[in-house]
């Protein structure tokens, strides 16, 4: 067993191991948190780190052949369709929650935030 | 001599998938009752997703497992579909919303009866169209 395999089993079951702990983290998020939006958050951790990190551990195991780039191309798959789903889940969220303004604070109107966010800047500088 | 250390690393690789697998399969389970409890639609639709991220990294350690690649395209092939699944279902369960949304609103109101015609049908024409939007 040459030098460069055995950096090669470190390195890949390293960032597995990375990508166990990502996922055990969002589990424990999605349980953490008491509201969907809030969960959301923990979710969205799994589907962009979590894959992005397994699927280069198993590229670095499997050495580069075909299946690299195929591995490539599902975690660029998942990392562009990810936030279009997490987009249309929020949406179903708040567009049909009628008590939203329980769990967090509701703007009407986008100009109501945008002063809102710009007062305070203003009085600290 | 060589021999021996390329069974090695196939071993050492082996079991550092067979932890993953086992650990994999216990947070799928976890998501799974996370998915049945949930006391929204959104909190069951975001647990399918998490599930379909998961199952797509199990098939990628089987295909590195069992030496198939082909298992790769499945993965691929799941990844659009679980995709797929869940933007439909979010767009049906609004469509749903929106349609009892409707039908509350019509029961509702207090011009139901066709007393007034003209009144009453620009009133169900704004009703149609705000439930259009």
């Amino acid at each position: 067993m040459s030098i460069w395999e055995w950096i090669r089993i470190v390195a890949g079951g390293a960032l597995l191991l990375c990508a166990l702990v990502i996922f055990l983290i969002e589990v424990y998020g999605v349980y953490h948190f008491r509201y969907v939006l809030n969960r959301m958050h923990a979710a969205a951790l799994g589907d962009t780190l979590g894959l992005g990190c397994s699927m280069a551990g198993l590229a670095l195991l499997s050495g580069f052949r075909f299946a690299t780039v195929k591995m490539f191309l599902i975690v660029l798959f998942v990392w562009i369709t990810s936030p279009v789903s997490s987009h249309l889940l929020a949406r179903l969220e708040a567009g049909t929650n009628e008590e939203l303004g329980r769990h967090c604070e509701v703007y009407e109107k986008l100009e109501d935030l945008e002063t809102e966010l710009r007062t305070p800047k203003e009085e600290e500088g | 001599m060589s021999g021996e250390a390329v069974s090695l690393f196939v071993q050492a690789r082996s079991e550092i998938f067979w932890v993953m697998l086992i650990v994999m399969a216990v947070l799928f389970f976890a998501c799974l009752i996370r998915a049945v409890r949930g006391p929204r639609v959104a909190d069951r639709l975001v647990s399918v997703n998490m599930i379909g991220t998961m199952v797509m990294v199990m098939i990628a350690i089987l295909s590195l497992l069992l030496g198939e690649e082909y298992l790769l395209d499945i993965c691929l092939i799941y990844a659009m579909a679980s995709f797929l699944a869940v933007i439909v279902l979010a767009k049906v369960y609004i469509g749903v919303y929106e349609e009892q949304r409707l039908k509350e609103e019509r029961i509702h109101s207090p011009n139901a009866g066709k007393t007034e015609e003209k009144a009453d049908g620009k009133e169900s024409a704004q009703h149609e169209h705000l439930g259009m939007d």
